[in-house]
Protein backbone atom coordinates (compact mmCIF):
# COMPACT_ATOMS: atom_id res chain seq x y z
CA UNK A 1 0.00 0.00 0.00
CA UNK A 2 1.11 3.16 -0.77
CA UNK A 3 2.81 6.07 0.78
CA UNK A 4 3.30 9.45 -1.10
CA UNK A 5 3.99 12.79 -0.38
CA UNK A 6 4.64 15.88 -3.12
CA UNK A 7 5.56 19.65 -3.09
CA UNK A 8 4.74 21.89 -5.46
CA UNK A 9 5.70 25.23 -5.81
CA UNK A 10 3.89 27.30 -7.84
CA UNK A 11 6.71 28.19 -9.78
CA UNK A 12 6.89 23.98 -11.09
CA UNK A 13 4.36 23.85 -13.18
CA UNK A 14 2.54 26.52 -16.03
CA UNK A 15 -0.87 27.47 -15.45
CA UNK A 16 -3.17 25.95 -17.80
CA UNK A 17 -6.22 23.65 -16.70
CA UNK A 18 -8.09 23.28 -19.73
CA UNK A 19 -11.09 21.02 -17.63
CA UNK A 20 -11.90 24.66 -16.50
CA UNK A 21 -13.26 24.83 -20.27
CA UNK A 22 -15.45 21.76 -19.33
CA UNK A 23 -16.40 23.59 -15.83
CA UNK A 24 -17.88 26.66 -17.95
CA UNK A 25 -19.52 24.29 -20.05
CA UNK A 26 -21.61 22.86 -17.19
CA UNK A 27 -22.33 26.10 -15.92
CA UNK A 28 -23.66 27.53 -18.88
CA UNK A 29 -25.73 24.37 -19.02
CA UNK A 30 -26.65 24.62 -15.84
CA UNK A 31 -28.45 28.39 -16.51
CA UNK A 32 -29.70 26.88 -19.39
CA UNK A 33 -31.83 24.43 -18.10
CA UNK A 34 -32.54 25.82 -14.66
CA UNK A 35 -32.74 29.52 -15.67
CA UNK A 36 -33.07 30.30 -19.68
CA UNK A 37 -30.95 30.38 -22.35
CA UNK A 38 -31.38 34.61 -21.79
CA UNK A 39 -29.93 33.80 -18.52
CA UNK A 40 -27.17 32.37 -19.95
CA UNK A 41 -26.17 35.41 -22.58
CA UNK A 42 -27.08 37.77 -19.21
CA UNK A 43 -24.23 36.25 -16.89
CA UNK A 44 -21.89 36.20 -19.84
CA UNK A 45 -22.31 39.97 -20.60
CA UNK A 46 -21.91 40.99 -16.81
CA UNK A 47 -18.83 38.56 -16.72
CA UNK A 48 -17.78 40.02 -19.36
CA UNK A 49 -18.37 43.92 -18.27
CA UNK A 50 -16.65 43.33 -15.35
CA UNK A 51 -14.02 40.98 -16.23
CA UNK A 52 -12.79 42.66 -19.36
CA UNK A 53 -13.39 46.47 -18.55
CA UNK A 54 -9.53 46.75 -18.89
CA UNK A 55 -9.68 45.48 -22.37
CA UNK A 56 -12.83 47.55 -23.01
CA UNK A 57 -11.33 50.61 -22.02
CA UNK A 58 -8.02 50.23 -24.44
CA UNK A 59 -10.35 49.36 -27.26
CA UNK A 60 -11.56 52.39 -26.45
CA UNK A 61 -8.53 54.63 -26.10
CA UNK A 62 -6.44 52.33 -28.76
CA UNK A 63 -8.60 50.33 -31.17
CA UNK A 64 -8.95 47.11 -32.26
CA UNK A 65 -5.12 46.49 -32.15
CA UNK A 66 -5.83 45.42 -28.20
CA UNK A 67 -8.26 42.68 -28.93
CA UNK A 68 -5.39 41.43 -31.93
CA UNK A 69 -3.12 41.50 -28.78
CA UNK A 70 -5.55 40.04 -26.28
CA UNK A 71 -6.78 37.11 -28.73
CA UNK A 72 -2.82 36.44 -29.89
CA UNK A 73 -1.86 36.00 -26.53
CA UNK A 74 -5.00 33.83 -25.65
CA UNK A 75 -4.60 31.01 -28.68
CA UNK A 76 -1.23 30.93 -28.38
CA UNK A 77 -1.43 29.99 -24.78
CA UNK A 78 -3.76 27.27 -25.77
CA UNK A 79 -2.18 26.12 -28.74
CA UNK A 80 -4.87 27.21 -30.93
CA UNK A 81 -4.52 28.04 -34.25
CA UNK A 82 -6.12 31.23 -35.69
CA UNK A 83 -5.68 33.92 -38.08
CA UNK A 84 -6.05 37.40 -37.56
CA UNK A 85 -6.74 40.02 -40.94
CA UNK A 86 -6.92 43.74 -39.23
CA UNK A 87 -7.10 47.47 -40.91
CA UNK A 88 -7.51 50.57 -38.21
CA UNK A 89 -11.73 49.53 -38.74
CA UNK A 90 -11.70 46.35 -38.88
CA UNK A 91 -10.11 43.07 -37.27
CA UNK A 92 -11.76 39.63 -38.57
CA UNK A 93 -10.71 36.66 -36.31
CA UNK A 94 -10.57 33.27 -38.34
CA UNK A 95 -10.21 30.14 -35.41
CA UNK A 96 -9.60 26.94 -36.97
CA UNK A 97 -8.46 25.45 -33.94
CA UNK A 98 -10.54 26.57 -30.95
CA UNK A 99 -8.85 25.22 -27.77
CA UNK A 100 -11.89 25.46 -25.96
CA UNK A 101 -13.89 22.71 -27.87
CA UNK A 102 -11.10 21.11 -28.91
CA UNK A 103 -10.64 19.87 -25.66
CA UNK A 104 -14.46 19.33 -24.78
CA UNK A 105 -14.34 17.01 -27.70
CA UNK A 106 -11.58 15.13 -26.36
CA UNK A 107 -12.61 14.49 -23.22
CA UNK A 108 -16.10 13.32 -24.59
CA UNK A 109 -17.83 16.19 -23.13
CA UNK A 110 -21.34 17.25 -24.33
CA UNK A 111 -20.87 20.84 -25.35
CA UNK A 112 -23.74 23.19 -25.00
CA UNK A 113 -25.41 24.73 -27.64
CA UNK A 114 -24.67 28.12 -26.17
CA UNK A 115 -21.20 27.52 -26.02
CA UNK A 116 -21.13 29.95 -29.01
CA UNK A 117 -22.56 32.71 -26.48
CA UNK A 118 -18.53 32.62 -24.73
CA UNK A 119 -17.68 34.16 -28.48
CA UNK A 120 -21.11 36.19 -29.93
CA UNK A 121 -22.21 37.69 -26.44
CA UNK A 122 -18.61 38.10 -25.07
CA UNK A 123 -17.49 39.82 -28.53
CA UNK A 124 -20.70 42.28 -28.96
CA UNK A 125 -20.38 42.71 -25.13
CA UNK A 126 -16.91 43.47 -24.89
CA UNK A 127 -17.58 46.52 -27.99
CA UNK A 128 -20.65 48.06 -25.42
CA UNK A 129 -19.64 51.81 -25.34
CA UNK A 130 -16.70 52.25 -27.42
CA UNK A 131 -16.86 53.50 -31.58
CA UNK A 132 -17.02 48.98 -32.49
CA UNK A 133 -19.14 46.50 -32.95
CA UNK A 134 -18.67 42.14 -32.95
CA UNK A 135 -20.19 40.19 -35.50
CA UNK A 136 -20.24 36.59 -35.32
CA UNK A 137 -19.77 35.40 -39.09
CA UNK A 138 -19.84 31.59 -38.86
CA UNK A 139 -20.07 29.02 -35.61
CA UNK A 140 -19.32 25.29 -36.20
CA UNK A 141 -20.86 23.90 -33.37
CA UNK A 142 -19.24 20.79 -34.27
CA UNK A 143 -15.17 21.77 -34.13
CA UNK A 144 -15.92 24.99 -32.63
CA UNK A 145 -14.13 26.71 -36.21
CA UNK A 146 -15.36 30.12 -36.15
CA UNK A 147 -15.14 33.80 -37.76
CA UNK A 148 -15.48 36.74 -35.96
CA UNK A 149 -15.27 40.73 -37.17
CA UNK A 150 -15.14 43.37 -34.85
CA UNK A 151 -15.31 46.52 -37.00
CA UNK A 152 -16.10 50.79 -36.44
CA UNK A 153 -19.67 51.62 -36.28
CA UNK A 154 -20.97 53.16 -39.00
CA UNK A 155 -18.66 52.21 -41.45
CA UNK B 1 -13.23 33.13 -26.46
CA UNK B 2 -13.12 32.92 -23.07
CA UNK B 3 -9.47 31.30 -21.84
CA UNK B 4 -9.11 28.59 -19.45
CA UNK B 5 -6.82 31.10 -17.64
CA UNK B 6 -9.81 33.27 -17.17
CA UNK B 7 -12.33 30.79 -15.10
CA UNK B 8 -11.54 32.08 -11.92
CA UNK B 9 -13.19 35.21 -12.40
CA UNK B 10 -15.80 34.15 -14.53
CA UNK B 11 -16.49 31.33 -12.09
CA UNK B 12 -16.67 34.17 -9.42
CA UNK B 13 -18.92 36.29 -11.31
CA UNK B 14 -20.95 33.24 -11.82
CA UNK B 15 -21.67 32.45 -8.21
CA UNK B 16 -22.52 36.47 -7.89
CA UNK B 17 -25.27 36.22 -10.91
CA UNK B 18 -27.11 33.68 -8.91
CA UNK B 19 -26.99 34.95 -5.83
CA UNK B 20 -28.07 37.71 -7.37
CA UNK B 21 -30.91 36.40 -9.02
CA UNK B 22 -32.12 33.67 -6.62
CA UNK B 23 -29.91 34.40 -3.12
CA UNK B 24 -27.45 32.25 -1.95
CA UNK B 25 -29.87 28.64 -2.08
CA UNK B 26 -29.19 29.15 -5.71
CA UNK B 27 -25.51 29.06 -5.87
CA UNK B 28 -25.44 26.75 -3.26
CA UNK B 29 -27.37 24.48 -5.77
CA UNK B 30 -25.04 25.62 -8.18
CA UNK B 31 -22.26 23.90 -6.70
CA UNK B 32 -24.30 20.73 -5.72
CA UNK B 33 -25.39 20.26 -9.67
CA UNK B 34 -21.27 20.64 -10.24
CA UNK B 35 -20.62 18.29 -7.72
CA UNK B 36 -23.11 15.52 -9.36
CA UNK B 37 -22.50 16.20 -13.21
CA UNK B 38 -19.11 17.30 -13.69
CA UNK B 39 -16.70 15.44 -10.65
CA UNK B 40 -17.49 12.10 -12.33
CA UNK B 41 -13.72 11.33 -12.95
CA UNK B 42 -12.90 12.21 -8.93
CA UNK B 43 -15.95 9.61 -8.48
CA UNK B 44 -15.07 7.10 -10.63
CA UNK B 45 -11.64 7.10 -9.54
CA UNK B 46 -12.03 6.63 -6.08
CA UNK B 47 -14.35 4.25 -6.57
CA UNK B 48 -11.63 2.41 -9.16
CA UNK B 49 -9.07 3.20 -6.60
CA UNK B 50 -10.07 4.00 -3.31
CA UNK B 51 -8.52 6.79 -1.16
CA UNK B 52 -5.42 6.69 -3.76
CA UNK B 53 -8.19 8.15 -6.61
CA UNK B 54 -7.97 11.21 -4.72
CA UNK B 55 -4.54 11.39 -5.33
CA UNK B 56 -4.58 10.76 -9.04
CA UNK B 57 -7.40 13.08 -9.03
CA UNK B 58 -5.73 16.29 -7.13
CA UNK B 59 -2.14 15.16 -8.79
CA UNK B 60 -3.66 15.71 -11.90
CA UNK B 61 -5.51 19.03 -11.45
CA UNK B 62 -3.54 20.59 -8.87
CA UNK B 63 -0.07 20.33 -11.08
CA UNK B 64 -2.33 22.27 -13.82
CA UNK B 65 -3.54 24.61 -11.97
CA UNK B 66 0.22 25.34 -11.09
CA UNK B 67 -0.81 25.25 -7.19
CA UNK B 68 1.53 25.51 -3.82
CA UNK B 69 0.75 22.70 -1.62
CA UNK B 70 1.71 19.33 -0.26
CA UNK B 71 -0.11 16.56 -0.82
CA UNK B 72 0.03 13.23 0.53
CA UNK B 73 -1.47 9.64 0.43
CA UNK B 74 -1.21 7.22 3.55
CA UNK B 75 -3.08 3.90 2.06
CA UNK B 76 -2.84 2.35 4.97
CA UNK B 77 -3.85 4.51 7.32
CA UNK B 78 -6.87 5.26 4.90
CA UNK B 79 -5.94 8.80 4.89
CA UNK B 80 -5.03 11.57 1.87
CA UNK B 81 -4.36 15.12 2.90
CA UNK B 82 -3.99 18.06 0.72
CA UNK B 83 -1.91 20.94 2.07
CA UNK B 84 -2.53 24.33 0.24
CA UNK B 85 0.37 26.83 0.63
CA UNK B 86 -1.15 28.88 -1.94
CA UNK B 87 -4.42 28.62 -3.98
CA UNK B 88 -4.07 29.80 -7.55
CA UNK B 89 -7.27 30.19 -7.97
CA UNK B 90 -8.25 32.05 -4.81
CA UNK B 91 -4.38 33.65 -4.75
CA UNK B 92 -5.72 35.24 -7.88
CA UNK B 93 -9.04 36.58 -7.01
CA UNK B 94 -7.30 38.34 -3.64
CA UNK B 95 -5.41 40.22 -6.43
CA UNK B 96 -7.55 41.07 -8.77
CA UNK B 97 -8.40 44.89 -8.24
CA UNK B 98 -10.85 45.80 -11.11
CA UNK B 99 -13.22 43.26 -9.88
CA UNK B 100 -15.06 41.94 -6.68
CA UNK B 101 -14.45 38.46 -5.65
CA UNK B 102 -17.77 36.26 -4.64
CA UNK B 103 -16.71 36.36 -0.39
CA UNK B 104 -18.36 32.92 -0.54
CA UNK B 105 -15.98 31.75 -3.13
CA UNK B 106 -13.87 28.96 -1.32
CA UNK B 107 -16.98 27.22 0.04
CA UNK B 108 -17.88 25.31 -3.47
CA UNK B 109 -14.76 23.66 -2.52
CA UNK B 110 -16.03 22.80 0.72
CA UNK B 111 -19.44 21.51 -1.11
CA UNK B 112 -18.51 19.87 -4.33
CA UNK B 113 -15.89 17.09 -2.84
CA UNK B 114 -17.55 16.74 0.44
CA UNK B 115 -20.85 15.78 -2.08
CA UNK B 116 -18.64 13.14 -3.80
CA UNK B 117 -16.55 11.21 -0.88
CA UNK B 118 -18.71 11.35 1.74
CA UNK B 119 -20.90 8.94 -0.18
CA UNK B 120 -18.57 6.29 -1.40
CA UNK B 121 -17.30 5.99 2.75
CA UNK B 122 -15.34 8.77 3.45
CA UNK B 123 -14.92 11.85 5.75
CA UNK B 124 -14.18 15.21 4.60
CA UNK B 125 -12.06 18.03 6.72
CA UNK B 126 -12.30 21.25 4.65
CA UNK B 127 -9.81 24.06 7.14
CA UNK B 128 -10.77 27.25 5.30
CA UNK B 129 -9.12 29.45 8.37
CA UNK B 130 -6.63 30.66 6.33
CA UNK B 131 -8.48 31.78 2.75
CA UNK B 132 -7.52 35.09 3.36
CA UNK B 133 -4.34 34.22 2.87
CA UNK B 134 -5.49 31.68 0.13
CA UNK B 135 -4.23 28.80 2.26
CA UNK B 136 -6.23 25.58 3.71
CA UNK B 137 -6.37 22.09 3.64
CA UNK B 138 -8.57 19.10 3.54
CA UNK B 139 -7.82 15.69 4.75
CA UNK B 140 -10.17 13.04 3.81
CA UNK B 141 -10.06 9.59 5.45
CA UNK B 142 -11.72 6.28 4.89
CA UNK B 143 -14.35 6.07 7.35
CA UNK B 144 -13.34 2.22 9.17
CA UNK B 145 -10.11 3.83 10.02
Amino acid sequence: MAKLKIDRQASDNTYLHKDFHSALNTGLEYLETHYSEQAVRDYLRQFTLAWYAPLTKSLREKGLSVLREHYERIFALEGGVAEFHETPDDLQIDVHENPAVTHMRAQKIAISPLFVETVRTVGKTLCENTPFDAELLHYDETTGRYTQRFYRRGL
Amino acid sequence: MISCTEFIPAYSELFRFLETRDGEKAVTGFWEYISDHFLNNLRELVKEHGIKGCWLYWNRTLNEEAADFTMELDEDAGEFRITMHHCPSKGRLLTMTHIRPYPEYCLHCDILYRRVLEPLGYTYEFDSSRIDQAACSIIVRRKDT
